[in-house]
């Protein structure tokens, strides 16, 4: 057995138990809610197997990517995990305009970085900086975004490239054939996914082969998630465009394989978010009314199950286990976790350190750690 | 003779230029579909405000921190600039682009923000496909937009109402800039989006 599936394994063995720091903050109605399998909440980091708690030098966020990404990521050996940090190099209140606050276009607001905690030495260390999104593949390779400039200012975007390195110490290689706004999303195989941001916030997902060979996988879409095998991918289209539907695409050549048009089926589901997870032949993703499970069948996708979480906006639901399905939610104390049970199609909330303060002057955000490329050893 | 004063007091204040005024957006969150978006406007010293209000859509979600798809974050924004014929790759025409925005969580940004329609960059219409053209303004469902906000006009197969038109004939006819393109510093004109 490898150090990575004793790993995995870990890590499954650990999110069917319970988690004991968890806190049920409105009706207990499915019992232990919990957590997902390893999470952050402020600089801790928790759900580790063999460890209790992992402080970090800097709290995990990802203000210019949100949840299209992961705020953190564990390297493929288990041994490491990476993670985005923000520096704010001057306040900027969200009540007040920048010209309020004296702020004129080109000043420097912000840094965001890359950086390594080494779980085995406890070492934490920058290790891009001007970065942020990342994508760990099986053997190691590791891609992300680097800004043009490493400040984030005011009024200019903040274009970049894709960096792609086949070891963490080995050379950068550029991926993009032009500097824009992108976001790292994950592998797929050998493929890397990442989103362009354009004007409007309008979102495309690409798909690069190597340096200097990008492709448009879906225009106007969102990556749910990659195929077990990193073959196909999962893409949610809102209603902007046309009717909200979910394709699935074949990652190498961009072809449709199948298509469901979500105002075919139960309305609860309405639109449907990005980053979202899939396991075996069922895809978890954010829904209008809480999370809608597809399966896949064949080249087909079929709505599975719905699970209600009114007035909850779940954000990176992951499968735990068969049973149960956890997401995030943002809240004024920095944001809970939504543990649903597909039994009983309940969710309820579980706040891990409910009296844990935030860093940096930035709520104490909870947000689920993992990696989202495919395949990953064990499970294709 | 108090008749009289108060007479061409009253056509002094009709007659005051554009440039006068005082003026700023606000945009009340209804629903992705159906909001509104309000030009107001003072003649200082005077604090007596005047609007008019257009529908007006944003977003796909009412969760304003969803990058790309929750509706535009609340607070006070800078214009950044305005143009009539913007040229982007997926916004066009009559626009006006506002500051980046940290949303309600204290952290993540909403950026590349702007107020436009669906139309050309010479203000024209391209409708030719079967259901939806990004540069035509067809269907209800164009209201929606990834958290811009976004204004209704008419076009070749739909008849929804000028508001495009007439939010920027009013933005430059009380109060808005008169100048195009990106602006330095950013506009005194402001967005209020009230949470």
């Amino acid at each position: 057995m490898t150090a990575r599936m004793t790993i995995l394994l870990c890590l499954l063995a650990f999110a069917a138990s319970a988690c004991g720091s968890a806190q049920t903050e409105r009706g207990a109605r499915p019992p232990s809610p919990r957590p997902p399998a390893v999470y952050t909440v402020g600089r801790t980091l928790l759900g580790l197997p063999g460890r209790e708690s992992v402080r970090l030098a800097a709290a995990p966020l990802t203000p210019l990517a949100g949840w299209l990404t992961p705020v953190a990521v564990p390297s493929p050996d288990g041994r490491s995990v990476a993670y985005n940090a923000w520096r704010e190099l001057r306040d900027d209140d969200p009540a007040l305009s920048w010209q309020d606050q004296g702020i004129s276009p080109g000043d420097p607001l912000a840094r965001p970085s890359i950086r390594l905690h080494d779980l085995d030495g406890g070492t934490d260390r920058k290790y891009v900086d001007g970065a942020f999104s990342l994508a760990w593949r099986g053997d190691g390779a590791i891609a992300y975004f680097k800004g043009a400039d490493r400040d984030y200012r005011a009024g200019v975007r903040y274009v970049g490239d894709v960096f792609v390195r086949d070891t963490l110490q080995g050379p950068a290689r550029r991926w993009t054939e032009k500097p824009d706004r992108y976001v790292v999303a994950g592998w797929a195989g050998s493929t890397l996914l990442v989103y362009r941001v354009g004007a409007g916030e309008s979102l495309d997902v690409l798909a690069l082969d190597g340096p200097g060979k990008s492709r448009v996988l879906a225009s106007n879409a969102g990556l749910v998630a990659v195929s077990p095998d990193g073959t196909r991918a999962f893409i949610e289209h809102g209603p902007e465009s046309g009717p909200p539907r979910v394709d699935l695409l074949a990652v190498a050549n961009g072809g449709r394989l199948a298509s469901l048009d979500l105002t075919t089926v139960d309305p609860s589901v309405g639109v449907v978010g990005y980053s979202g997870d899939w396991q075996g032949d069922l895809v978890a993703a954010a829904s209008a009314s809480g999370l809608a499970l597809f399966r896949i069948i064949g080249d087909r996708i079929e709505l599975a199950q719905t699970l209600r979480a009114l007035g909850q906006g779940i954000a990176e639901p992951r499968f735990v286990g068969a049973d149960r399905v956890t997401g995030w939610t943002s809240s004024s104390s920095g944001g809970a976790f939504v543990d649903c049970d597909r039994a009983s199609g309940r969710c309820a909330r579980a706040v891990p350190m409910p009296a844990a303060r935030g860093a940096e002057g930035f709520p104490a955000w909870r947000r689920p750690v993992y990696n989202p490329s495919r395949p990953q050893e064990g499970e294709a | 003779m108090r008749i009289a004063l108060l007479t061409a007091l009253a056509l002094c204040w009709i007659a005051a230029p554009a440039s006068a005024a005082n003026g700023w957006w606000t945009f009340d969150r209804d629903t992705n579909l159906d909001s509104t978006l309000t030009w107001k406007w003072t003649y200082p010293p005077s604090p007596a405000e005047y609007s008019r209000s257009w529908r007006g859509g944003s977003g796909t979600t009412m969760e304003e921190c969803e990058i790309g798809r929750g509706w535009l974050p609340a607070g006070w924004y800078a214009q950044k600039g305005h143009w009539d014929h913007y040229d982007g790759s997926k916004v066009k025409g009559r626009v006006w682009w506002i500051q980046d925005k940290t949303c309600k969580d204290g952290s993540t940004r909403r950026t590349e923000l702007f107020i436009h329609s669906e139309e050309t960059a010479s203000n024209g219409q391209s409708c030719s496909s079967a259901y939806d053209d990004p540069f035509c303004w067809e269907r209800e469902a164009d209201y929606y937009s990834n958290g811009c906000i976004k204004l209704a006009r008419p076009s070749p197969v739909a008849g929804f109402p000028n508001d495009l038109g007439a939010a920027h004939a009013t933005y430059h006819d009380y109060g808005g800039k008169n100048a195009h393109g990106a602006f330095d510093p950013a506009d005194a004109n402001e967005l209020y989006v009230y949470s």
